[in-house]
């Protein structure tokens, strides 16, 4: 497989035009309408057109004549067209990089006096809509109050934060992202806020808020399966086959644009449009991310840092895309695979990374990675004075962080497991576990592993990662819930009470932490605030039928305990209070009968066993008592 | 009134040609005089520029520091942009100091300009004293610094106003190339 790809890039060297490789003693004449303007048209005008975000025109040759040598030396320098991975280490849809010989081309045609040539020659003007690009949306989203960049200071980072007014749950196959101010606008991603946490950063509703990189990790691809962004000259495409994603009520979408100053006053107000489609998600892709931000501590004037990870696959899977991420220190960065016979498979390589071109990078064919790969990053920082981006002067300790003149180092990696169905628990695992290698403290590794552990049944296993978990967040009611919840499986009650009644101290409005309390005091015999507790949930969330039914049970067999006692009367309470949750159960019919008839009430006692039997005609319990309570009236 | 910029030619024999240097006006401007004249700054703008579209603020900034002792001038030297694309680049960008047409690149000549932005500092006589980049914040295309760390066009005017020689008297500049609008 891999010999044809040489013989494929030979052959598009011999479709160029002869220039470069003639060393005829008169140069050809380079036209533009012949020569320049295939070139320009495919790789320079998708950006430079009205509305997009390249500062100028170049659909015409008095548009590209007006700036040939500009152009001729910001090809030659490969600064445009932008384009940063390395060919040969990765085969990408969104490339866009001109070829030596093309290079060559621009420099010939300007050398020449960049003359127009014969408009016969010139091939069909390019095409473009100003339209969305993938057709009406479905849904369009605005964000609530545009951003307003000043003149002048340094990059912004700004998060709008978009509500998404749909009543029931859709699968999206396709956004398209409109810049609404493309020429301030290097990069634009889309987060899902399933839970609404990024609303809270708001200073009023709509205002949106600044920050580079989102500190939700839990959530911010999770459970993403695909990357949604657009950078300048991104082609928006549907989502492959299968693969859409779930759009929830009430979930936001967060909206991260890095924007650059431009010399004026802009108004930044971009939209995003959401296309539907009826076809649920049938393939789980998921996105794996490889980073090491928490060991990153690069000192002042050093010149080449190292940031590594590497993530063993523990299935065969695809690797659909990659989004490699840092901030300005980095330098160099590798991806790639070493599959389990030893071959090297390179994923990305950026030789000069910039964060003004970041992007999302879609292999053209999926690369394949059999169980049991070895996926790594290599990522090389320079925080010396030598490297002109580094955002300190003068150069200083720079750590692991979301903020600009902090760190990061990510290889984001679009995964689809070969074997069908969702197998995006298994990369999950492994993904926590090797998460928890690297912070043996880390919440998420430790609350994510604990979580796997009682899935798959080990209580006792999972107590010491909720343990960590809890430590880690001390604040999070959630952890001490889990931690409750683990114990509790473990057969350890009263210290599982015991955390149950910690997370309400910290949130006391956490419904979920008050039902495992009180089913926790139930299956301890702590009738009285069991019943109390799940009273409060049911205040908290009249429609939760497993309290109602919890509750039910609980008086009944408070029910039971008591009349065993003989309590007769008491039993009867809590029986009778049992009814309301469980009014078509008749064994509890019964046993309240039996009781009523023990303290002599015989009337009520026929009705519950004559209720009992309308239920369950065939009990034989109901059946004798209600027997035995037709002999003792007759004997009266 | 642009008028009072009389005194010598700016350039022997250009000053009457129809791609002679105007004023918005359409005067034909003659900047350097014996009298009047002070200490003056062109600086070489495109409209279509994204580098020195990025500098108006820093252009405007060291403008209004040295307005009381020199005179500064944007001046366009696209043959193609008339005087309402002039204006209205100005105001966009915030400009409030004077401009000059250039269709002929007389003066990009005179200050040996390449690229957009360029600075020129010429003496009330005429001599040019400094040439070249704003400050050092761009390194290549593409390639900038979060801050500059040597201001060289304010340090140039500040030796000059102070009568000092210019340390750097010539600077390479990035941006974009006047020799396509010629």
């Amino acid at each position: 497989m891999t010999r044809l790809v040489p013989l494929a890039a030979c052959m598009v060297a011999v479709a160029i035009p002869a220039i470069a490789a003639n060393p005829a003693p008169f140069a050809p004449a380079v036209t533009f309408y012949r020569h320049i303007a295939p070139v320009i048209y495919r790789n320079c005008a998708p950006c430079h057109r009205p509305g997009e975000s390249g500062p100028f025109s170049l659909l015409t040759y008095e548009d590209v004549k007006r700036r040939a040598s500009q152009i001729a030396a910001v090809t030659k320098r490969r600064y445009m067209p932008p384009w940063l991975a390395e060919p040969g280490y990765g085969d990408f849809v969104e490339e866009r990089r001109l070829r030596d010989a093309q290079i060559q081309l621009i420099q010939e045609w300007v050398k020449q006096g960049s003359p127009a040539g014969s408009m016969a020659d010139a091939p069909p003007a390019p095409k473009f809509t100003s339209e969305w690009q993938l057709g009406t949306p479905d849904m369009v989203l605005h964000v609530a109050q545009p951003y307003q960049l000043s003149a002048d200071g340094p990059e912004v980072f700004w998060n709008f934060v978009i509500a998404v007014p749909i009543k029931t749950a859709r699968w999206v196959k396709a956004i398209e992202i409109r810049p609404g101010n493309a020429r301030v606008i290097h990069h634009a991603s889309v987060i899902l806020d399933r839970s609404r946490s990024a609303r809270r950063r708001e200073k009023t509703p709509g205002a949106g808020f600044a920050g580079m990189d989102l500190a939700v990790a839990e959530t911010t691809f999770d459970p993403d399966s695909s990357f949604l962004a657009w950078k300048p000259g991104s082609v928006p495409a549907a989502e492959p086959d299968g693969m859409a994603w779930r759009a929830d009520p009430g979930m936001d979408l967060v909206f991260n644009v890095h924007l650059r100053p431009s010399g004026k006053a802009e108004s930044v107000n971009p939209s995003i449009g959401l296309y539907f489609t009826d076809k649920p998600r049938t393939k789980f892709a998921m996105l794996v991310e490889l980073e090491h931000d928490g060991a990153i501590d690069i000192s002042a004037g050093e010149r080449d840092y190292l940031v590594s990870d590497d993530f063993r696959t523990p299935l065969d899977v695809t690797v659909l895309a990659v989004y490699p991420h840092a901030h300005y220190l980095c330098k160099l960065m590798e991806g790639y695979a070493t599959l389990p016979d030893g071959t090297r498979k390179w994923l990305i390589r950026i030789p000069e990374w910039d964060l003004n071109w970041q992007g999302v990078y879609h292999f053209k064919e999926p690369v394949f990675l059999p169980r049991g790969s070895v996926i790594s990053m290599r990522y090389h920082y320079d925080n010396s004075a030598n490297n002109v981006r580094n955002p300190n002067k003068p150069q200083k300790r720079v750590r692991g962080g979301s903020q600009a003149n902090d760190e990061m180092g990510n290889l984001w990696l679009q995964v689809l497991p070969v074997e069908e169905g969702d197998q995006r628990a298994v990369l999950q695992e492994a993904l926590m576990r090797r998460l928890f290698e690297k912070y043996p403290e880390d919440f998420t590794a430790n609350f994510n592993l604990g979580d796997l552990l009682l899935s798959q049944g080990n209580a006792a296993g999972a107590v010491p990662y909720f343990e960590r978990a809890w430590k880690a967040e001390p604040r999070s009611a959630l952890a001490a819930t889990e931690l409750g919840t683990a114990l509790a499986s473990a057969s350890r009650m009263p210290e599982a009470i015991q955390h149950f009644k910690r997370a309400l101290e910290l949130d006391p409005q956490f419904t979920d932490a008050r039902y495992d309390l009180a089913s926790a005091e139930g299956a301890s015999g702590q009738w009285e605030p069991a019943v109390s507790d799940f009273s409060q949930v049911l205040k908290e969330r009249p429609e939760d039928a497993k309290a109602q039914q919890h509750l039910g049970e609980v008086l009944f067999t408070w029910g039971d305990e008591l009349a065993s006692a003989g309590h007769d009367e008491q039993a009867v309470e809590r029986y009778r209070e049992a009814l309301a949750y469980r009014p078509d159960d008749a064994e509890l019919r019964t046993r309240l009968g039996v009781a009523l008839a023990r303290l002599g009430r015989l009337h009520e006692a026929r009705v519950e066993l004559e209720a009992a039997l309308r239920i369950d005609p065939n009990s034989e319990p109901a059946k004798k008592a209600l027997a035995a309570v037709r002999a003792q009236a007759t004997a009266k | 009134m642009a008028a009072v910029l009389s005194g010598l030619p700016l350039v022997a024999g250009g000053a009457t040609g129809t791609s002679a240097p105007t004023d918005l006006a359409g005067n034909v401007v003659q900047l350097f005089n014996t009298s009047s004249s002070k200490t003056t700054v062109l600086i070489f703008v495109r409209t279509d520029c994204p580098i020195s579209n990025r500098y108006a603020p820093e252009l405007e900034r060291l403008y209004k520091e040295f307005a009381s002792s020199a005179a500064f001038y944007l001046v366009y030297a696209d043959a193609t942009n008339t005087v309402d694309v002039i204006r209205k680049h100005m105001s966009e960008y915030g400009y409030t100091f004077g401009a000059l047409r250039d269709p002929g690149h007389e003066l990009v000549k005179l200050a040996r300009a390449r690229v957009t932005p360029e600075a020129a500092v010429f003496s009330a006589r005429g001599q040019l004293l400094y040439h070249g980049r704003i400050d050092n914040r761009y390194v290549d295309f593409g390639k900038a610094m979060p801050q500059p760390t040597k201001r060289d066009l304010e340090e140039a005017l500040q030796s000059v106003l102070a009568g000092k020689p210019v340390g750097v008297a010539s600077t390479p500049a990035i941006g974009c190339f006047l020799a396509d609008v010629r």
